[in-house]
């Protein structure tokens, strides 16, 4: 318990200094948030009067106070780009990225650990150097490339998937899971190949264990070894890398999400800054960053979960 | 050095080669074609399929495919470079004070840091490219920033690792200043990962380098650039699929080069790898 009260007390402070840096980024911006708003032609006399009103002349640390103030009692501002409240805008994209990211995990995960498991049951022989390269290949290809290959295969060629747009997940469950597998798939290829190297040298470590040693002495099955005895001890390391590629996995939806069209957060992220709408950047990077942090932090709380040895403290 | 016998078996002998040969080419291909062959329009052969004329075929303005990669190689190795340098020359004396001198520092400089990793780096990046406005120079600015944390965090642990060292600890008593510990014990014995660490961060480096410019965040046209070149190819990739495969299988070559010479490299200077 005492631990995560202490966990939560340095995450607030993270938080702070994620907000401070997200606010000194965009604040060397060189684009004019009152220009913006009025556009290139407007008359010198009101875009004064809007900066004044928009609080652009204030001091920095009035208008960071501000700021922080306004995303903790819920008022988040208002998009430039968009003419709506930041808000809810937000909770709807995030929803549709969570699809991606779980299903892209999941995908991941699938795929990942019984190659890596097979590659470090079998090391050094010919089944490993085949998944080795295969996850190497993997780590060297640009996730654009993969999911421009996967446009081409199933949407162009085959006609199976849609290739680009987004459907809500609550209006058609099948159609929104149809829309959002192609660039899962493609963000999962990526991070397999991080996960299945992973794996492997996790699990070489383990098999060459006295407890494994002892389980094939006393004539368990090897699928039990490995499976069982083995692979449960690989559970918390791998879960805790798969939580550090989650900020892979959140700095890769931004390329993937533009390149299928699918409006989620990393498309709406990728439309604030090409527009330079300062409020939704300030929001979106916090998110993403905060978001980060928190699965990171549940990972860490969910460990003595997967590994009931660790304790908590 | 028995290990270095590594550098010869197939992982170490392809990746090599592969680095080899896209250094040469970044040197050497902007001397010997010239700049027009890559900026030549040849209306009458739009998106043609490769052919003698044109050996990789041609992009949507008749610019031909092979000579435009060439060149790209150049905009790559240069940015990734640049950026990787930056990165180590901020870096690596935050990492080696944060763990050299511990305390109060190494606290301040690591929860700075651990925050910083919060940021996905291709989301910073981006973001301090939209800041400064896209450029080959803002570039490499952006991706070296992003890059900052992670080799600092490294750098920061090993050189924890080293100080803690029997041999650090006789220098220290024999009245070694902490410059000459520093310089002289810490940061050669520290020297095998850094290497085979920025080399894994050239191919992160090139990695993203081709998305900020796909995303048209990065290099600007003119500029022959491979992630560029991925973008121009998204509207025709039904009729012309060459577009995006010459340029993404560059892109993959040299980061699948440099990562393999990357891990056969861990396997030649750290000992305690294995």
């Amino acid at each position: 318990m005492a631990y995560i009260i202490h966990r939560l007390f340095s995450m607030a402070i993270t938080l702070f200094l994620i907000s401070i840096i997200t606010f000194t980024v965009t604040n060397i911006l060189p684009g004019d948030v009152a220009m913006m708003i009025m556009g290139t032609q407007s008359n010198p006399e009101a875009l004064a009067n809007l900066r004044e009103n928009l609080g652009l002349n204030d001091p920095l640390v009035y208008q960071y106070s501000k700021w922080i103030i306004g995303m903790l009692t819920g008022d988040w501002g208002n998009s430039l780009l968009f003419k709506m409240p930041i808000g809810p805008i937000l909770l709807q994209k995030m929803t549709a990225s969570g699809l991606i990211v779980l299903l892209s995990m999941i995908i991941a995960l699938a795929l990942a650990v019984p190659l890596g498991v097979w590659s470090a049951v079998y090391k050094n022989k010919w089944q490993d150097t085949v998944s080795s390269s295969a996850s190497i290949v993997g780590v060297s290809l640009p996730d654009f490339f993969w999911g421009i290959m996967l446009i081409l295969l199933f949407a162009r060629a085959l006609g199976w998937l849609p290739s680009s747009g987004f459907v809500d997940p609550g209006e058609d469950f099948l159609l929104a899971l149809k829309h959002a597998f192609l660039p899962s798939l493609a963000l999962g290829l990526g991070l397999m190949a991080h996960l299945t190297r992973m794996t492997r040298a996790t699990m070489t470590g383990i098999l060459s264990q006295e407890f494994i040693r002892v389980a094939r002495a006393k004539g368990l099955a090897e699928r039990v070894v490995v499976w069982q005895y083995g692979l449960a001890n690989a559970v918390g390391p791998v879960m805790t890398v798969a939580g550090l590629q989650m900020g892979y996995l959140f700095g890769s939806i931004i390329v993937m999400e533009s390149l299928f069209n699918y409006t989620g957060m990393g498309w709406l992220t990728y439309q604030a800054l090409l527009n330079r709408d300062i409020p939704l950047i300030q929001a979106t990077v916090f998110v993403i960053a905060a978001v980060v942090m928190l699965i990171n932090l549940i990972v860490d709380l969910l460990y003595p979960f997967f590994d009931p040895r660790i304790k908590l403290k | 050095m028995k290990n270095l016998k590594k550098l010869f078996n197939p992982k170490g002998l392809i990746g090599s080669t592969l680095v080899i040969l896209v250094v040469l080419i970044a040197i050497f291909a902007p001397l010997i074609i010239p700049p027009e062959y890559a900026t030549r329009m040849d209306m009458r052969a739009r998106l043609s399929p490769p052919d003698f004329s044109h050996w990789l075929g041609t992009d949507q303005l008749g610019r031909d495919l092979f000579y435009r990669m060439m060149l790209g190689a150049r905009t790559s190795i240069n940015i990734a470079t640049s950026a990787v340098l930056m990165s180590l020359i901020i870096g690596l004396p935050l990492g080696l004070m944060s763990g050299y001198f511990g305390g109060r520092v190494d606290n301040v400089l690591m929860r700075l840091v651990d925050t910083l990793l919060s940021f996905p780096a291709l989301l910073l990046a981006l973001t301090i490219s939209a800041v400064l406005g896209p450029s080959m120079q803002n570039t490499i600015i952006a991706i070296g920033i992003a890059f900052t944390p992670y080799l600092a965090r490294l750098i920061r642990g090993e050189a924890l690792r080293v100080s803690q060292m029997p041999y650090v600890e006789a220098a220290i008593s024999s009245g070694a200043t902490h410059l000459r510990l520093i310089i002289g014990h810490v940061l050669p014995n520290i020297m095998p990962v850094i290497i085979v660490q920025s080399t894994i961060s050239l191919a992160f480096a090139i990695l993203a380098e081709a998305g900020l410019s796909f995303l048209g965040l990065g290099t600007q046209p003119p500029e022959a650039s491979w992630g560029l070149m991925i973008q121009a190819s998204r509207d025709y990739l039904d009729r012309a699929p060459w577009t995006a495969l010459v340029p993404g299988t560059a892109v993959a070559l040299t980061v699948l080069g440099l990562n393999m010479f990357g891990d056969v490299l861990r396997d030649v200077l750290d000992p305690r790898s294995d």
